[in-house]
């Protein structure tokens, strides 16, 4: 039911992103800075050829991560592209348990996993969000 | 006929094969009853466009076809639905409009009378429609060269193609640079050069086949103008500077309704009939001027005319707002005073603006009172493929388009203008400025800075940054539709080592330059915050002086006095610039009318507002203030608290 997703974890929490919307999981690469784009944007990066917005998943969700993540999960939703770096990848399979809602803004809800909640990151509201703190 | 002519035919030509596709398969619809509730709107819409764009290109023979049947389905339309007998000549006229558009059509004198005839037959059931005469023998069509129809997707995939081609072009010098050490001969340099040649000429042909130059769509105009003139009783000229210059297909075809808009504003609005020019000294014969220049990785189309420019009321309105650009792209605004026949019954250049940024352009309009206006669309290029400047400021790697560099300096003396760092540029001095400060940055300041004079929009800054790493050709990329609200800039480039320099938009950056005093390179801006609007107030009576600082303080601002003119004149040249002004009228040494005056002819502070307070009743000297150029008065004796903050608010913007 709840279908496959990359886990992640920022700081002390875990998160996992729908597989339909990660294209890759990259390291963090070189970044350059993006002036004026405010502090959630952690630069852009060459992906291949293309430019690529990397953001601090920690800051968005407005949590408290590592000192320097190390991974870039670049997202894909509607044609639009982030990477989000986040401290670790932990794996990739379906989700155990039933999703429960939350209140949270970016999650679409969370499952209960080996004692420890899994916020399961909605990337089609996360982008929308992430348009507003780049102005 | 030219060859810009027969390109331009070849743009008609296609709208309308793609039209006549659409009205045959919406009559057969009609027909068969399975037609959208929209149908004949559709078709009216089709053969209205067509007709339009017939006349445009001169085609008559289709215009007098396409205007009859625009007319029988008017009348469809009128009454909500299309009758059945209307279907068949409405489709032999589409096939004769089809064999026009393909250059081998006959002449349907019968055919629009058959129309003509339908259309009362329709609506007079008892009329019968009489047989159309045979045709004539059809004329020679006119040689064509030959040419296909290719989607435009198909084009831009070429052209991102010839983009990454020439991206790993770079890479490969790059490297091979890197291994063997710049400027070796041999076979290998030999084919790198080759492959340079190679890569210009395919460059070239994918980008030829985007673009036109303006010149194509250009015929028309001077036959508008003249009529419009004709129409108005003005006398104008039309000069077209820069026809050669390149736009993309797409937005050409859609530029001839805000080209011709703003023609006609120009006439209608702007140019003054040959009497008044006189009196005002201008030559009888008014002047619009279509201007097209490639400015970095934009298009810029002016349309200038020596006319009237903007009233004193739209020039105050645009003090008001900050914007004479937001004020007449207003939804309603027209510069007329009563609607005139040719000015577009009130429509305003918000409709232009619409158009130009459903293109992902801008529009910007610069006017003042008696000489005459500019607009000026920006738009983008079809290939985003441009020459920039790189530079490095605080680690990071920018770069400025090209055809914006105006000068490379190494900074010399610093001067100060309007409190703020300048240099001297022949004569002229230019805004210095930090590029990490313009961009939000908090960076140490450089060092033996080198210093880049940037043109946009007329205006220019001087930019320092820590070094210049040479000009490049880049490949513009986007940085994504969650940093497209990042304006100042038009993308990313990735240079030939892997590394990304930003492009910085010079028009946004000039902007900055001026708007941002907080936001400038600074060697003596004081270290007051920046945000908070200073206010000097300039009064001879000590109680009103204090009353109005304590008001004003109180309310947030900062306050300078000066006890008369020329005390608040010598403040004005000082180093820190005031927000606004508020002076008394009636002042020893220089008075209140003076000072804005002198104000107003101020070289660098003209535009600083300046409120008059006068006495109640005292009409000549509110009159007075108001010539001098005051933007708003204050009435001495019902002044309060109230009152003053209320127009100090509104003038300094908060």
């Amino acid at each position: 039911m709840n279908g496959v997703h990359v886990r992640l974890r920022v700081g002390r929490e875990r998160y996992a992103v729908p597989i339909e919307n990660v294209l890759e999981v990259a390291e963090r690469g070189r970044l350059s800075a993006v002036p004026g784009a405010g502090a959630a944007v952690l630069g852009v990066r060459n992906l291949r050829g293309q430019v690529l917005p990397v953001f601090d998943l920690a800051r968005v969700l407005a949590i408290t991560g590592d000192d320097g993540s190390s991974r870039v999960v670049v997202a894909e939703c509607d044609g639009r592209l982030a990477g989000l770096a986040v401290d670790e990848v932990t794996d990739v399979g379906a989700l155990d348990g039933v999703a429960e809602e939350t209140g949270a803004e970016h999650l679409s809800g969370a499952v209960l996993e080996d004692g420890q909640l899994v916020g399961i990151i909605d990337v089609a509201r996360l982008f929308g969000s992430l348009a507003g703190v780049a102005a | 006929m030219s060859v810009v002519d027969t390109e331009f035919l070849e743009i008609f030509r296609d709208e309308a094969r793609g039209r006549l596709d659409r009205i045959v398969d919406t009559l057969l619809a009609l027909e068969n009853g399975s037609a959208a509730v929209d149908a004949v709107d559709s078709l009216f819409r089709d053969v209205h466009t067509i007709k339009g764009a017939a006349g445009m290109v001169g085609l008559d023979e289709i215009g007098a076809l396409a205007h009859v049947m625009e007319d029988l389905l008017a009348g469809a339309r009128h009454d909500g639905a299309l009758p059945g007998a209307l279907i068949d000549p409405l489709l032999r006229g589409s096939d004769s409009l089809r064999r026009h558009v393909e250059g081998d059509g006959e002449p349907n004198d019968a055919l629009i009378a058959e129309l003509g005839a339908a259309q009362v037959a329709a609506a007079d059931p008892a009329v019968e429609a009489h047989s159309p005469a045979p045709p004539a023998a059809g004329q020679a069509a006119p040689a064509e060269s030959r040419s296909i129809r290719v989607p435009a997707e198909k084009i831009d995939s070429l052209l991102d193609l010839v983009g990454e081609t020439v991206l790993h072009r770079r890479r490969l010098e790059h490297e091979l640079g890197a291994q063997a050490g710049r400027g070796g001969h041999g076979p290998v340099s030999d084919e790198l050069d080759f492959g340079e040649r190679l890569l210009d000429e395919l460059k070239g042909a994918a980008i030829g086949m985007r673009t036109l130059p303006l010149a194509s769509i250009v015929t028309p105009l001077p036959r508008v103008v003249r009529d419009l003139a004709a129409e108005s009783g003005r006398e104008v000229e039309l000069v077209v500077v820069g026809a050669e210059t390149e736009l993309d297909r797409a937005i050409l075809e859609g530029l001839p309704d805000p080209l011709i808009h703003m023609i006609r504003n120009a006439i209608a609005h702007g140019i003054e009939t040959p009497q008044e020019r006189a009196r005002r000294g201008k030559p009888a014969r008014g002047r619009v001027e279509l201007r097209a220049e490639q400015r970095g990785g934009m298009v810029e189309i002016t349309v200038a005319d020596d006319g009237r420019g903007i009233s004193e009321e739209t020039l105050a309105e645009a003090r008001r707002t900050g914007s004479l650009t937001e004020v007449l792209t207003q939804p309603g605004f027209s510069t007329a005073r009563e609607v005139t026949g040719i000015s577009g019954r009130g429509v305003g250049l918000d409709a232009v603006k619409e158009q130009v940024e459903a293109f992902g352009g801008s529009i910007e309009v610069r006017s003042e009172p008696g000489s005459g206006m500019d607009v000026i669309l920006r738009l983008p290029l079809a290939l985003a493929l441009i020459e920039v400047l790189l530079v490095e400021r605080a680690g990071n790697l920018y770069g400025f388009p090209l055809a914006s560099v105006e000068e490379v300096l190494s900074l010399g003396e610093t001067l100060s203008l309007a409190g703020r760092p300048s240099i001297e540029l022949r004569g002229n001095s230019i805004l210095l400025a930090d590029l990490a400060a313009l961009l939000g940055e908090s960076a140490e300041a450089p060092a033996h800075a080198p210093v880049v004079v940037l043109t946009a929009s007329g205006r220019r800054v001087a930019v320092t940054c820590d070094g210049l790493l040479g000009k490049e050709e880049v490949v513009v990329k986007s940085l994504g539709p969650l940093l497209s609200s990042l304006s100042i800039y038009l993308g990313a480039a990735i240079l030939g080592d892997g590394r990304i320099a930003l492009l910085v938009d010079p028009a946004v950056l000039v902007r900055a330059s001026t708007e941002r005093s907080g936001a400038v390179a600074a060697p003596v801006v004081s270290a007051a915050e920046p945000s908070v609007p200073r206010i000097l107030v300039v009064e001879d009576s000590l109680t009103i002086r204090e009353l109005q600082r304590s008001i004003l303080e109180a309310a947030g601002y900062r306050v300078q006095t000066a006890a008369n003119g020329r005390d608040a004149l010598a403040h004005i040249d000082g180093d820190a610039p005031f927000d606004l002004v508020v002076s008394d009228v009636e002042m020893p040494e220089m008075d209140g009318i003076e000072l804005t005056r002198a104000i107003r002819a101020h070289a660098t502070r003209s535009a600083l507002p300046v409120v008059i307070v006068t006495s109640l009743g005292d009409d000549e000297h509110r009159q007075r203030g108001i010539d001098a150029g005051a933007d708003a008065y204050i009435v001495k004796q019902s002044f309060d608290q109230h009152d003053l903050l209320e127009t100090v608010e509104r003038l300094v913007g908060r």
